[in-house]
């Protein structure tokens, strides 16, 4: 298991290529795909994201990582669909309608998918009907919703009470975040949750898709 | 007291006699201001200490040279490119917010950086500077050079925040030119403004997020602390009393000692939704001044007129008769800022007595 651990531990430094190969390697060892996403992979992606949420890295070292996570899943994707292996659940997001900014946003979906998590990105300009949509055709477990600014922020709202219109509210986990936010804006628009950080927003969702497919 | 003396003097930290009023609006609000106030120039309108002196003038820069550092994903239908070769795209729903596109992206060798048509301010023309200082001087105004996105941002613009900054974390050559390039063509606009005889130049780029630095102490300094100074070094070179005013968005805190290292004179916005004014005031007031402070996420669309006038009284006091503050709305103020609240900030300054 020697490599696996080297494995996240080169991740958590941001070394790309010594991820890279040692991801081969280990395939080419036998190493079961799963073990290697896991203990690997994700494992030091969620060690990045503890330090991201508590200030001790900040978005450069997540990038690094997170660069260096996606070549190791470029190469063991294909082996993973072919045992069958499944994501924690789907997430669906993007920056909501009139706003064009997609920084935290691609940053929320990088650390989705260190979670293990199936993201769809819908970039930026989201309408409420596009959300609800996309949602309901992949089967998401998760809509996540970014605003920066203070003009763009109210159309979180529309998505929610499009969800309830259709019936559907209950069926998702509705998260939002993005400058601007705050928890008492999530309270006021009936949001599930708001979380301050990227990082925080994966183990949020995680930890609420573990528990709604458990129930 | 004149505007100038009264504006220099406050920034100085040397007392003051009135509050100058300051603000930027987003283009609906200019429309309201038109029809409402019958404010046809709304700086004017509302008695703006500085007016801005333009940026050097760039020979036979076609922009449409750019263009073929998009092919793999062209730009959407109508989108405009600017001097730095960034695509803007526009959407129907945000107004006058852009869609940013990096030209160099893909660029996989130092080669493609190299070979990218930069603007050419050397080459650029500034005869117009001097005499729009002067005659911005006198009516009695500050004249301001306008340069933030002076050296982060404008790389960052060119070359994507991802990649740039995988290219600082994996010390490739290839942001070190960039910086390189983009720190000389700052250099060329920053001493013709000084030349020119400019009182303010407002440098900047966003090193905040709204609860966090965006990247490591150890990381700015490595790669941005350095050009900054060079850049403030040249400039009061030329003219020691310029004041250099900075601005970054978001949580800063860790890094004002770094900024106050380099040269800056007055910090832009202490965002009040990210830190706490007094808090900042104490710690650095005796070493730099402030211009913001007003919160636009919070009390300038969500309050009331009262409120927007007691965040310009406290922080005022904070302050204090020095002054070391020119208190303003902390960004653009947007459509969603009722009128009332920006009338409210303008009585708030010129009713406040020391």
């Amino acid at each position: 298991m020697a490599i696996i651990e080297e494995i996240s531990e080169l991740l958590q430094k941001g070394k790309v290529k010594n991820v890279k190969a040692l991801v081969q390697q280990a395939v080419d060892e036998g190493y079961d795909p799963r073990v290697i996403l896991n203990d690997g992979l994700l494992s030091g992606m969620s060690v990045v994201g503890g330090r991201f949420k508590r200030e001790e890295i900040f978005v450069p070292d997540v990038l690094i990582s997170a660069r260096a996570m996606n070549v190791g899943l470029a190469i063991l994707e294909p082996l993973l669909v072919e045992v069958g292996n499944e994501s924690v659940g789907k997430v669906v997001l993007g920056t909501v309608k009139g706003d064009l900014h997609d920084i935290g946003k691609n940053l929320v979906a990088m650390m989705f998918k260190g979670a293990g998590f199936e993201v769809v990105d819908l970039g930026v300009d989201v309408t409420a009907e596009t959300f609800v949509e996309k949602a309901e055709e992949v089967g998401a477990d998760v809509i996540g919703m970014s605003a920066l600014l203070s003009t763009t922020m109210g159309n979180m709202k529309e998505t929610i009470e499009l969800l309830k219109e259709k019936g559907l509210r209950g069926k998702y986990i509705v998260m939002i975040g993005g400058a601007p936010i705050t928890q008492e804006f999530a309270d006021e628009i009936g949001a599930d949750y708001y979380t301050p950080d990227a990082a925080s927003a994966a183990e949020t969702a995680k930890k609420c898709v573990l528990e709604k497919h458990a129930s | 007291m004149t505007n100038r003396e009264n504006f220099l003097s406050l920034l100085r930290r040397q007392g003051y006699e009135r509050v100058p009023v300051e603000f930027v609006l987003c283009p609906h609000l200019q429309e309201v201001c038109r029809k409402e106030l019958g404010a046809e120039d709304y700086e004017e309108y509302f008695g703006m200490p500085w007016r801005r002196v333009d940026d050097l003038k760039l020979q036979d820069h076609d922009v449409e040279k750019y263009r073929k550092y998009y092919e793999k994903k062209p730009l959407a239908e109508g989108a405009d490119i600017d001097i730095w070769g960034v695509g803007h795209e526009k959407s129907p729903n945000s107004m006058h917010m852009t869609y940013m596109r990096h030209p160099l992206e893909h660029a996989k060798t130092l080669e493609e950086l190299e070979n990218y048509p930069y603007p050419d301010f050397a080459s650029a023309d500034g005869s117009h500077q001097a005499e729009q200082v002067r005659k911005i001087k006198e009516r009695d105004l500050i004249a301001l050079g306008d340069m933030q996105m002076t050296i982060w941002e404008c790389a960052w613009y060119m070359r994507s925040m991802e990649e740039l900054f995988c290219d600082m974390m994996m010390e490739d050559e290839k942001a070190e030119f960039l910086f390189d390039k983009v720190t000389e063509l700052s250099m060329i606009r920053a001493l013709s403004y000084a030349k020119a005889g400019v009182d303010v130049l407002f440098l900047g780029d966003d090193i905040g997020m709204q609860h966090t630095i965006m990247m490591s102490e150890e990381l700015y300094c490595d790669w941005i602390k350095p050009r900054l100074k060079k850049i403030i070094d040249a400039v009061k070179a030329v003219n020691p009393d310029i004041l250099i005013f900075y601005h970054s968005c978001g949580f800063v805190e860790p890094l004002i000692p770094h900024l106050i290292e380099a040269g800056i004179d007055v910090l832009n916005p202490i965002q009040s939704e990210c830190m706490d004014f007094e808090e900042i005031y104490k710690k650095y007031g005796d070493q730099i001044s402030f211009h913001g402070t007003i919160g636009t996420q919070t009390v300038m669309p969500k309050g009331t007129p009262q409120e927007v006038k007691e965040a310009v009284w406290r922080n005022l006091e904070i302050a204090g008769e020095k002054g070391g503050l020119f208190v303003a709305p902390t960004h653009m103020l947007e459509p969603e800022v009722p009128l009332e609240n920006i009338l409210a900030y303008a009585e708030a300054c010129r009713a406040y007595k020391k």
